[in-house]
C-alpha cells in the first residue's frame, strides 16, 4: 500500500526537515503568496521562477532528498502535461499554428491554444510545489495550531486534531487486517478480491466506533469536559523574513505584468 | 483510607454481571495489585474508582466520603487519581506528545507557565524529554506507555492507577516500567493500583495484592500468603510465578527441605538457596564428626 507509505513519509519529513523549527506563519505566508501568484501570473515567466525558488528552497534549505521530491512530483506532472497537451490541441482560435493529419482528419492547432497549455502547465507546476514546500517543511501540529489563532471554528480544528492523530493508528490497524486477509487468501480472484475489501471497511468502521468511545473515556479520566485546550507554542514568526517574502512577491506580481505579451509560442 | 468499596456490584447493560459484591479498601501509599484472569472484572473495578462507571449497586468511597457524580466532584477526583490506560493509543489523542501531556493540566484551568513546567517535570521523570515535539506515531509501544504514564503525572496525582502497565512491553520495556512506578512510590509516596495477569511482577510490585475471578474478589493480602495457596492460584485460570513453581516442584517431587512460606522472586530464591547449602554442609560437618 504504497501510497499510505508516502503520506507517512511525507509526514515525517514535516517533523524532520531542516526547516521545521522555523515559524511556520512564515512558510504559510510563502507558500500561500506563491500559490497565488503562480496562479494569476497571466505569462509563463513568473511560475516558472515561483518553480524554480521553492524547488532550491526544499532541496537546499530544508534538505528533503532530491529522489523523495522528484518521486512526490511524478504522479501529479503526469496527469498535468496529459491535460496541457489536451489543451493545446483543442483549444484557441485566433492564429493557426500548424495543421495535422489525424487519421484522414485535417486538425489545425491554433497558437494561442498551445501557449495557453505551457503556462497553464507551468502555472500548475509553481502551485504544485510551493504546497509541497508547505506540506514537507510544516508540521500538522502547528498548522492546526495556526487554524486556531486564526479563528477557524473549533470543531474543524479539533476534528482535524484528532483526525490527524487516529488516521495514523487506523492505518495501521487496516495494514494488519489486510495482511491477515491476504494470508487466509483473501485476495486471490475478483470476486473475494471485493467480499473481502467490503468484510475490511465494514470492520475498521466498527472499530473507529469503538476507538472513539474509548479515546472519549481516556481523555475524560484527564477532565476532558468538551473543549481541547492546548498550549499554543508557535515560533514567532521573524519580520525580516516576512518583509523579504513580501518584497520577493511583489517583485514577482511586477514581472507578471511586465512579461504579459511575452509568448513562448 | 483512599478508597473503599462497599458491595460494589456492576451488571452491564447486555446482562453480564462484571462485579459481583465486592467490598475492600485501599491505603494511602500503598502498592496495591488487582490479579485475575481475563474477563475477570479487574478494568470494570478501577473504572469504578474514578467515576468512569456507576455501581449498579453498593458504593465507592473516596476519602471516606461517598463519590459524587457531579462534574466538578469528577473533577477534582480525576486530578487526584490519575489513570493509565492498557491501550496507549486510547489515551494519546493530540498530534504531539507534550500536546498530549499538557491537557491534563490545562483542563484543570493553569496558567500557561506552570503548564509548560509540570509537562517538563513528567516528561523527565519517565525519560521522554527529547520526545515532546514528536507525534505518537513515530514513537514504539514502550514509548507511548511512557508517555501515557507522563500525562497523568502531569497532573500532580496523588494515586495513580494503572490497567496492565506491562502488557505486550518487551522484557526490559517491562522492568523500565517497573522501577519506574516503585520509584514514584517510594519518593513521590504515590498510591499506586494496578491490574495485572503478569503474575512473575506482582511480588517485585506490590505490598497488597487481591485476586479477582469471574466479578468476585477471591483472596486478599500480602502476595506472599496468596501465592503459598497454589491450588486457589490454579483453579482461577492463572499460575505461581515460575520461580515459586520450581520451589514446590523441589519441595514435593524431591522432598528438599524448603521453607513452606515459598520464594516468589529471585532474591528469595537465592536467600533460599543458601540456607539449603548452609544447613546441608552443616549437616555433613556433623556426621564427618560422629
Amino acid at each position: 500500500m504504497s501510497h499510505f507509505n508516502l503520506s507517512a513519509e511525507i509526514d515525517r519529513y514535516a517533523y524532520t526537515n531542516a526547516l521545521s523549527k522555523n515559524s511556520p506563519v512564515t512558510k504559510l505566508f510563502f507558500a500561500l503568496s506563491l500559490l497565488l501568484i503562480s496562479v494569476l501570473s497571466p505569462s509563463p515567466v513568473v511560475p516558472i521562477t515561483v518553480f524554480l525558488t521553492t524547488t532550491v528552497m526544499i532541496l537546499l534549505c530544508a534538505k528533503i532528498p532530491w529522489r523523495f521530491y522528484l518521486r512526490l512530483l511524478w504522479y501529479p506532472t503526469v496527469i498535468v502535461a496529459l491535460t496541457c497537451v489536451i489543451i493545446a490541441l483543442f483549444f484557441g482560435y485566433l492564429e493557426p499554428l500548424t495543421e495535422v493529419n489525424l487519421l484522414g482528419l485535417r486538425w489545425t492547432i491554433f497558437r494561442d491554444g498551445v501557449a495557453t497549455g505551457f503556462t497553464t502547465f507551468f502555472r500548475v507546476a509553481g502551485a504544485l510545489s510551493s504546497q509541497f514546500f508547505l506540506v514537507l517543511t510544516t508540521p500538522m501540529t502547528s498548522i492546526l495550531l495556526i487554524l486556531r489563532k486564526a479563528r477557524v471554528p473549533k470543531i474543524i480544528v479539533e476534528m482535524s486534531l484528532l483526525i490527524y492523530r487516529y488516521i495514523f493508528v487506523f492505518i495501521e490497524v487496516m495494514e494488519t487486517m489486510h495482511i491477515a486477509q491476504e494470508l487466509r487468501l483473501g485476495y486471490s480472484g475478483l470476486l473475494k478480491k471485493l467480499r473481502s475489501l467490503s468484510m475490511l471497511i465494514g470492520n475498521l468502521f466498527i472499530r473507529t466506533l469503538d476507538q472513539g468511545e474509548r479515546t472519549f473515556t481516556a481523555m475524560s479520566a484527564r477532565g476532558y469536559d468538551g473543549n481541547i485546550r492546548v498550549l499554543e507554542d508557535v515560533p514567532k514568526p521573524n519580520n525580516a523574513a516576512l518583509a523579504g517574502i513580501m518584497f520577493f512577491a511583489v517583485a514577482l506580481a511586477i514581472v507578471a505584468y511586465l512579461t504579459v505579451n511575452i509568448r513562448i509560442v | 483510607m483512599l478508597f473503599r468499596l462497599e458491595n460494589l456490584s456492576h451488571q452491564y447493560s447486555d446482562g453480564t454481571i462484571a462485579l459481583d459484591n465486592i467490598s475492600l479498601s485501599f491505603s494511602k501509599g500503598e502498592r496495591i495489585a488487582l490479579l485475575g484472569p481475563n474477563g475477570s472484572g479487574k478494568t470494570t473495578l478501577l473504572l469504578h474508582l474514578i467515576g468512569i462507571l456507576k455501581p449498579t449497586s453498593g458504593k465507592v468511597y473516596f476519602e471516606d466520603k461517598p463519590l459524587e457524580y457531579t462534574p466538578k466532584a469528577l473533577l477534582e477526583l480525576r486530578r487526584r487519581v490519575g489513570f493509565v490506560f492498557q491501550d496507549p493509543n486510547d489515551q494519546l489523542f493530540a498530534p504531539t506528545v507534550k500536546q498530549d501531556v499538557a491537557f491534563g493540566p490545562l483542563n484543570l484551568g493553569q496558567p500557561a507557565d506552570q503548564v509548560r513546567k509540570a509537562v517538563d517535570e513528567a516528561l523527565k521523570l519517565v525519560g521522554m524529554s527529547e520526545y515532546a515535539e514528536k507525534p505518537p506515531h513515530f514513537l514504539s509501544f514502550g514509548q507511548k506507555k511512557r508517555v501515557a504514564l507522563a500525562g497523568v503525572l502531569a497532573m500532580k496525582p496523588d494515586a495513580i492507577i494503572l490497567d496492565e502497565p506491562t502488557s505486550n512491553l518487551d522484557p526490559r520495556g517491562t522492568s523500565e516500567i517497573l522501577h519506574l512506578l516503585l520509584r514514584l512510590n517510594k519518593e513521590l509516596g504515590l498510591t499506586l493500583i494496578l491490574a495485572t495477569h503478569d503474575v512473575d511482577m506482582v511480588p517485585l510490585f506490590a505490598n497488597k495484592l487481591y485476586i479477582l475471578n469471574k466479578g468476585k474478589l477471591v483472596s486478599e493480602g500480602a502476595p506472599a500468603e496468596l501465592f503459598s495457596d497454589t491450588e486457589l492460584i490454579r483453579s482461577i485460570n492463572l499460575r505461581s510465578p515460575r520461580i515459586t513453581h520450581l520451589f514446590e516442584v523441589l519441595k514435593k517431587e524431591d522432598k528438599l527441605p524448603i521453607n513452606p512460606r515459598l520464594p516468589l522472586t529471585i532474591s528469595e530464591a537465592r536467600k533460599e538457596i543458601l540456607r539449603l547449602l548452609e544447613s546441608e554442609t552443616g549437616e555433613k560437618k556433623k556426621r564427618t564428626r560422629t
